[in-house]
């Protein structure tokens, strides 16, 4: 019972609502987003009807205005209990023809009654006088396709285009071969995304390009109110031919641009905390989609008359260079021998067409058999069009004696149309050995001889060489350990030797001898002893004494006497004692006096006291 | 059992050694056919499963040679020269191939003491210096055992002493020989960094020879000993004469 009751309640409260909304009086409103615009670019204009329903409005034609219908909406809201309705209809109004316009009342029929809006108006400037504020709806999709002309060039130029600037020239030709430093200029949306999928190059094929900068520069500009992401290269460019040509250049860049036009057509206002235009730049980089294609931006053309070089006054050793140079540096060898190649090498520096230029000439170029130059560039500037180039090269002398020699270069002068030579300071030298031959002219063509250098070099070798290793052998173990080797015999050798003659020493042989003998006299006077027999002791130990005395005193032992003895040692010591017992008992024939262990004592004190610590 | 194992590395030996001539004749046999880039790789091949041969170098060089390959060719004819110095056809095409290169190996020598000291390779000073050194021990160890004859000793030993000076010497002129490098590239830079992007000092034309120093991320500092430049030059433009053995 009570659910029923509540279904009904929720019935009648929609019925009154709708009788209110409906009670409400209809409004309509129209409104331009801005008063003046280009020629060319397109005001957003809106037409809203709130508290009623009607149909699509008819817009009343005015003449060279274009009005094009851009997209509709629609709103319902309940306030305070209060029901809205409103639908919008959106138009791009533009004109290609300056002038002020003025859109007349639009009528609605709104619930079978007529609305009308109030007139606007409308200012369309010329496209080059007043540009419109920034964040204003440009070339947007909606525009009609008769749209104006520069329209349609801006929106060519919408990814991009190509600047080429060319360096300051008076004169309005060039030459052949000649060099002009050159600034290309790619402009691209600030907020768009480019890769390049070639190299510049001139459109024309008389034209060349050289010395491109690998890393161009990078930098954010403002032109028409418009910011672009600029890249610059720098380079030269350079005549290959002569006539009248356009000298552009071209680049295939493949370009993505953000579609903000996309995002004007589906922009909507909410109401909520993010509604407003304030942040309308920040929800465009968030929320607008890229678009992105291939193209080719090229510059504008730029025809320029290319002059050959002139034949007249061409000076011999002239190889192609133009520009305006001079000699830095040269070094030419002063002391030379015939057939033998020395370096030569020079500095040329100044401006022009380095590409072309080509390393002096030795003067007199009968002199000299000169070979292939290597050539070092050096960049003055980020073109290439001003700089330095080194040569060097290999000459031979073909003359003996004293000379003079000299480097000489030609080149045009493209600022004075002239050509120009120059000749480095004569330098002095010697060159000895005798003079090259000269090789005869041929009077007649001879057949060619492709096996020529067969007979210069000599022949293959068939036999194959032993295995042998390039390392050297001083920095091998095996050297030092040989050298090693080498050393130890020799100390070895040295020992032996010394050994040897040690060995074989008569002096030492003879005291070794003496010792022997010593050393056998005294074990007889020992056996004496113990036999008994006190004449043979005393024999035997006397001549032990005289041994080691002889010894002593550098003196056989026959010549060792008492009277020697004497002159050599003091009466009390136990030799001379010894030698007077001794003498007694071999001559007195009394036999000593005292007892044979004492005498063996006394001789084995005298024996002592010969050695050479107690001597 | 073994005298089976012997016959089997017998074979194995005389099998290998076969196979070799074999590659040698081929590899002459494009030479002769004029195919000098097929000779040179076989060559090559040849010394790279084989080892350093000096008439194999010799051919390598020709065959470079022929091609128009300056830098290779003399690198290959240095090669041969350090195995074989006396080698007239050696000494011949070398210089032909520095000729027509436009490049120079002057030496620094009055020419009559470099007549000498090039007479014999390195190596062979090396074993020159080391088999007198070891006749000096021998015929001292000898002397120690023995008496020799004092005129027949010091003769030898002075005959020695001078081998050992000469060879000493002639080491020691030649010292940095083994530090040599030819230059292969025909656009070889020398920098004053080691770095790509560095300043470029001067260009070395191939077959050019350079002393090598340092080395650092991938480049050696070279001096080029005919014109005095100084550098550094990436490892790819340029080889060692004798390469680096770790």
């Amino acid at each position: 019972m009570v659910k029923i009751a509540l279904t009904e309640f929720y019935k009648i409260l929609a019925a009154l609502l709708i009788l209110t909304a409906s009670a409400m009086a209809a409004e309509v409103d129209a409104q331009l987003d801005r008063d003046t615009v280009a020629a060319g670019n397109g005001a957003m204009m809106t037409l809203r009807i709130s508290g009623g329903s009607t149909n699509q409005p008819v817009v009343p034609p005015v003449e060279n205005l274009i009005i094009q219908p851009n997209g509709q909406n629609q709103q319902f809201q309940i306030i305070n209990g209060q029901a809205t309705r409103s639908t919008s209809y959106t138009y791009v109004v533009g004109s290609h023809t300056p002038g002020d316009y003025q859109i007349p009342p639009i009528d609605f029929m709104v619930d079978g009654k007529k609305i009308s809006t109030q007139p606007l108006k409308l200012k369309v400037t010329d496209a080059g006088a007043a540009a419109p504020p920034a964040g204003a709806p440009q070339n947007a999709p909606g525009s009609t396709p008769d749209a104006p002309a520069d329209a349609a060039s801006e929106d060519k130029d919408q990814f991009g285009f190509l600047t080429v600037e060319l360096a300051a020239n008076e004169r309005k030709h060039a030459y052949v071969g000649e060099i002009a430093p050159v600034r290309i200029k790619a402009w691209l949306p600030a907020d768009s995304r480019a890769n390049l999928r070639s190299g510049i190059q001139p459109e024309s094929q008389a034209f060349t390009l050289h010395n491109v900068s690998g890393q161009p520069q990078q930098t954010q500009e403002i032109k028409d109110g418009k910011r672009y992401t600029v890249v610059t290269w720098y380079g030269g460019i350079s005549a290959t031919k002569a006539g009248k040509f356009p000298a552009s250049l071209s680049v295939d860049v493949t370009v993505a641009i953000r579609d903000t036009a996309a995002l004007k057509q589906t922009r909507r206002r909410t109401g909520g905390p993010f509604d407003d235009p304030f942040f309308d730049s920040v929800f465009d980089q968030m929320n607008t989609p890229m678009i992105q294609k291939d193209i080719t931006l090229k510059s504008d053309d730029q025809e320029i008359e290319i002059r050959p070089l002139p034949t007249e006054g061409r000076p011999e050793g002239f190889t192609g260079a133009v520009g305006n140079f001079k000699f830095d540096s040269t070094r030419i060898p002063t002391d030379w021998k015939n057939g033998e190649p020395q370096q030569v090498s020079a500095v040329l520096s100044g401006t022009g067409n380095f590409a072309l230029m080509n390393a002096p000439d030795l003067a007199p170029s009968d002199a000299w058999k000169c070979y292939p130059a290597k050539g070092e560039f050096s960049g003055g500037d980020a073109a290439s069009f001003s700089g330095s180039k080194s040569f060097n090269f290999s000459a031979v002398p073909r003359k003996s004696g004293a000379q003079e020699a000299a480097l000489t270069f030609s080149f045009f002068n493209p600022s004075t149309g002239a050509y120009q030579t120059l000749t480095s300071d004569s330098q002095k030298i010697q060159v000895t050995g005798e003079a090259i031959i000269e090789e005869k002219p041929a009077t007649a063509p001879e057949p060619p001889q492709p096996e020529k250098k067969t007979e210069d070099i000599a022949q293959q070798h068939l036999k194959l060489s032993a295995v042998r290793s390039l390392a050297p052998l001083v920095s091998q173990p095996l050297f030092q350990n040989l050298l090693i080797l080498s050393g130890g015999l020799c100390l070895m050798g040295q020992l032996l030797s010394w050994l040897r003659q040690r060995r074989n020493d008569p002096a030492r042989r003879a005291a070794t001898t003496l010792e022997k003998s010593t050393r056998e006299a005294l074990e007889l006077a020992a056996a004496r002893a113990t036999s008994g027999d006190v004449e043979g002791f005393f024999a035997a130990a006397r001549l032990a004494l005289q041994y080691r005395l002889g010894a002593l005193w550098s003196k056989p032992p026959q010549a060792i006497t008492l009277t020697e003895i004497h002159s050599h040692l003091p009466s009390d010591s136990p030799v001379t004692r010894f030698f007077i017992a001794a003498d007694r008992n071999q001559y007195h024939r009394e036999g000593p006096t005292g007892f044979l262990p004492e005498w063996r004592t006394l001789l084995d004190d005298a024996i002592a006291s010969l050695n050479p610590s107690t001597r | 059992m073994s005298r089976i194992f012997l016959i089997s590395l017998l074979v194995l030996v005389l099998g290998t050694a076969s196979s070799l001539a074999g590659d040698f004749a081929e590899a002459n046999q494009r030479f002769q056919e004029g195919d000098f880039a097929g000779a040179a790789s076989a060559y090559e091949q040849i010394l790279a499963v084989e080892g350093p041969r000096a008439n194999v170098y010799y051919n390598l060089g020709n065959s470079h040679f022929r091609l128009g390959k300056f830098g290779p060719a003399i690198l290959a004819y240095e090669r041969a020269r350090v195995l074989t110095p006396r080698d007239r056809d050696l000494r011949t095409n070398l210089a032909r191939a520095r000729k027509d290169a436009a490049v120079t190996d002057e030496s620094q020598l009055d020419p009559r003491i470099n007549a000498v000291v090039s007479a014999l390779s390195p190596n062979e000073w090396s074993w020159l210096l080391a088999s007198t050194a070891l006749a000096i021990g021998a015929l001292t160890m000898v002397g120690g055992v023995i008496r020799l004859p004092l005129h027949w000793t010091r003769r030898a030993v002075g005959i020695s002493l001078f081998c050992i000076a000469l060879s000493a010497s002639a080491l020691y002129l030649r010292r940095t020989e083994s530090t040599r490098g030819v230059v292969l590239s025909d656009t070889t830079a020398i920098r004053i960094s080691p770095f790509e992007q560095a300043e470029s000092i001067a260009t070395l034309s191939p077959g050019q020879i350079i002393q090598i120093g340092a080395q650092q991320s991938g480049f050696h500092y070279v001096e080029s000993p005919n014109s005095g430049l100084r550098g550094w030059v990436a490892d790819r433009d340029f080889s060692a004469v004798i390469p680096h053995q770790p």
